[in-house]
């Protein structure tokens, strides 16, 4: 971190390049710039991570073959309880000149780090969260989380940006319709940020202090007149420790207007979005950074994104898909790239009949380049989106409304095997068998049974077949059909 | 005019291919091989397919790989079978002459023949008088690494090297334990294919010059050092740039994200590219004997536990590997 800095005050990262005032939300062009970060224009995204890695994708692939400028971490993701081991390994790695998280998740340095508690999409625990503590989805099983533990993580982890707790319960189908359940969450969340801010600050020093990581404020996902109690205080007491605001929900946007002192700090959306018509709108309501869950998901799926914005001319008046499924026997023998005039290193090397080859074959470097060509995608999207803003604010709701008319409402499903269920494909249930279950089997039992590990405790080579523990397989275990009725990818079905 | 290989793969490297694959023998239970050619299922739709050696050549052609191999009729070494071993091995010859035959890229696709026989050391060197009287640009030996002894594998190996030219690749298929490799270096062999190093990886395997690490193990958990120290593969290297990979955050991800499996393999396969360019610095400044004994000495620590097979293996060349001069 860099030191304190009597000129600046430290906690403002974000500069708006250009304001216009639409839908009752602010829109605007804007630089998220953090100290020894590259800085990122916005709109934009960040990557999604599991288990501090963007699916499919090596650290040195991500500097090279992407342009996105920071990834979203869940702490869930590092806090397995082991018979092994007091602390979460993240926190005994000293790497120096390097923050924890990033050195711990190979993150190129250039890229932020945002952490959350929990992961985006979450798995819905069973039990709920309790009047201290959330509930975390491990992979030894769920635990709880309170904002002393969080603060821990934080001062220990040293992400760049961090969200503190909030009551969610990432089941807004059912919980949320609750209004007494609704009150709680608002309530508790503000006793929790009371809570956390008083562990970071128990002097509650002056603004312009550098207290660690920036701090992005929970909006609720519940509506205005439950919460204002809260975004008013957020904007009273709270406003001079918060760099930025994590918004689980986009319609609280217009309401926010009234505060002048949040309106300048940076929006991350952490509520649902499964099309880029969903980005769209969320760029209209004032978003201005992003994690697109529907990314990992579509490239699991086997599907090239196609879309561009502003969209193409279309004279034919057709209809225009938002993805190609790449499973489908049409691009058997196909040399076109997976979107035409797409510059991704998939599109500019390969073509459809090597990457259906790739993905039937089940070989892993199907998902690499699909992640690949995906990410550059959503990253095109997003530099024609602030393009399209920089000729102002009419020119940027024309080109959304042509977006809207020429392209289809959905991306396509893939009709193909997904790889194996991994960290992000928890059933939604938490009560209920993981499907990746076989793989976590003696997780912690040190090689017992291993003959590798045996072997290598006795100080020998060991090689071969007999010697091989368990693959990390990259066929699923069951079909499409049956990891769909499953949940496959989803919070809630 | 490319060919269509060239237009679905961009291949900055040489590519050999074969059409049917010895893993298949065992997967492909119902594959019944006649004079004709192999008949077996489709794995894909379970429709009845033959492959003959005219077939596989013109798929090859049209493939344009750079090395390309015959159709060979293939059981596994340790069969009892001895006249159908012989049968295969005699078929095998002829079906090399319908390969040559039927290969329309001579001038620019290299066909390699493959020596078969077993274990059946006289029935091998015969099958190698033969292949090599017709005179292929590369010689494969095939049939091995399916589950035979060690000893019985350096056996096999040295009877066809001695009896081969030397200014052909010889080429011994589905090799790839760091200990085969250095071993049938020394017994006579140049090159080799196997999918270990990177099946290894999806099971968490790092392969070192000490020997293979399970990262899978909890003592990994809080190993904050490289895969493997001094290593200069993508993942272990430091300095600018460098992406700072970690046992540890390899051990998190292993049997859980793909891109541990990716590391491993980044790693596993500079570990063993760097080998072999160790192997032939060490044959043109003529210390091979000097680095076996070295090589060995890093798996093991104590030469009596040096594999058995190995010792005397490379005692059939002259090389003892437990000798005090390195
Ligand atoms: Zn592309
Ligand atoms: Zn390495």
């Amino acid at each position: 971190m860099a030191t304190p800095n009597s000129d600046k005050d430290m906690r403002i990262i974000f500069r708006t390049v250009n304001d216009f005032i639409a839908n009752d939300g602010a829109v605007r062009l804007g630089r998220l710039s953090l100290p020894n970060r590259n800085p990122v224009d916005t709109p934009n995204y960040f990557g999604l991570t599991s288990r501090g890695a963007v699916p499919h994708m090596t650290p040195d692939n991500i500097s090279k073959h992407t342009e996105i400028g920071g990834v979203y971490i869940a702490i869930e993701d590092f806090l397995e309880h082991s018979r092994k081991r007091a602390y979460p390994a993240i926190y005994n790695i000293d790497v120096p000149g390097k923050e924890p998280l990033h050195a711990y998740t190979a993150t190129p340095s250039s890229m932020v780090t945002i952490l959350g508690a929990r992961r985006n999409p979450a798995v819905t625990a069973p039990s709920g969260n309790g009047r201290n503590y959330i509930s975390i989805f491990t992979s030894t099983g769920f635990q709880r989380l309170d904002t002393e533990n969080y603060h821990r993580a934080i001062e220990n982890v040293r992400p760049d940006i961090a969200i503190p707790l909030a009551d969610l319960t990432f089941n807004e189908s059912k919980a949320y319709s609750n209004a007494k359940r609704q009150l709680r969450m608002v309530e508790r969340t503000e006793d929790w940020l009371a809570a956390f801010f008083k562990l970071r600050d128990p002097e509650d020093t002056p603004r312009k202090t550098d207290h660690g990581a920036h701090i992005f404020g929970p909006l609720l996902p519940t509506d205005f007149q439950t919460q204002w109690e809260y975004i008013n205080r957020l904007a009273q007491d709270y406003a001079e420790k918060l760099s930025g605001l994590a918004v689980y929900d986009v319609n609280i946007l217009p309401d926010l207007a009234e505060y002048s002192s949040l309106t300048h700090l940076p929006r991350l959306s952490l509520d649902i979005m499964t099309s880029p018509h969903d980005i769209l709108r969320q760029v209209q309501l004032g978003i201005d950074l992003f994690t697109i869950p529907f990314l990992n998901s579509t490239s699991d799926a086997g599907v090239a994104l196609t879309f561009k914005f502003p969209p193409p001319p279309n004279p034919a008046a057709s209809i225009l898909p938002l993805g190609t499924d790449l499973w489908s026997v049409d691009h058997q023998t196909s040399l076109a790239p997976l979107a035409e005039g797409c510059e991704c290193y998939a599109c500019t090397r390969h073509h459809l009949a090597y990457m259906q080859h790739l993905l039937n074959a089940k070989e892993m470097l199907g998902w690499t380049l699909l992640q690949m060509h995906n990410h550059r995608v959503l990253s095109d999207f997003f530099a024609g989106i602030r393009g399209s803003l920089g000729r102002g604010y009419a020119a940027f709701e024309e080109d959304c409304a042509r977006f809207a008319r020429v392209y289809d409402t959905e991306i396509p499903k893939g009709t193909g095997t997904r790889p194996r269920a991994r960290g992000y494909h928890f059933k939604s249930e938490g009560g209920e068998s993981k499907i990746n279950e076989a793989a976590w089997e003696n997780y912690e039992a040190a090689g017992s049974g291993d003959p590798v590990v045996a072997a290598e405790m006795a100080g020998r080579a060991a090689t071969g077949a007999k010697g091989e523990g368990k693959e990390t397989p990259v066929v699923p275990e069951g079909g499409a059909e049956e990891l769909d009725k499953k949940g496959f990818a989803e919070i809630d079905k | 005019m490319p060919s269509r290989n060239d237009l679905l793969i961009i291949r900055p490297f040489y590519i050999l291919t074969s059409t049917f694959s010895f893993q298949m023998v065992s997967l492909l239970k119902l594959a019944k091989i006649t004079e004709e050619g192999v008949r077996f299922m489709s794995p894909h739709d379970g429709t009845p397919m033959l492959l003959t050696p005219e077939h596989s050549i013109s798929l090859q052609n049209t493939i344009g790989s750079d090395i390309i191999m015959q159709l060979d009729d293939v059981l596994v070494t340790t069969s009892p079978d001895h006249v159908r071993m012989r049968e295969a091995m005699e078929r095998s010859v002829r079906w090399l002459d319908r390969c040559i035959a039927a290969h329309k890229n001579p001038d620019t696709q290299n066909l390699f023949c493959i020596i078969q026989g077993g274990l059946d050391t006289e029935m091998r060197r015969e099958c190698t008088r033969e292949m090599v009287a017709r005179n292929t640009p590369g010689i494969a030996i095939g049939g091995l690494s399916g589950g035979e002894a060690k000893s019985d594998f350096c056996r096999v190996v040295l009877t066809c090297t001695e009896l081969l030219p030397e200014l052909k690749p010889r080429y011994v298929m589905g090799i790839g334990y760091p200990e085969d490799l250095v071993v049938s270096v020394a017994l006579g062999a140049d090159m080799f294919d196997c999918v270990w190093p990177t099946r290894t990886a999806r099971f968490g395997n790092a392969i070192t010059k000490h020997g293979v690490l399970n990262i899978r193990n909890s003592k990994y958990a809080n190993d904050f050092g490289p895969l493997e120290e001094g290593c200069e593969c993508a993942c272990c290297r430091t300095g600018e740039g460098a992406m700072g990979i970690t046992r540890a955050f390899v051990h998190h991800n292993t049997a859980k994200e793909t891109v541990s499996a990716h590391l491993l393999s980044i790693h596993n396969v500079w570990y063993q590219l760097n080998l072999m360019r160790e192997v032939r610095n060490a044959i043109i400044a003529d210390e091979y004997p000097a680095f076996l004994r070295q090589f060995f000495a890093n798996l093991y620590p104590d030469k009596a536990d040096y594999p058995e097979w190995a010792v005397e293996a490379l005692r059939m060349v002259n090389i003892d590997l437990r000798s005090n001069n390195t």
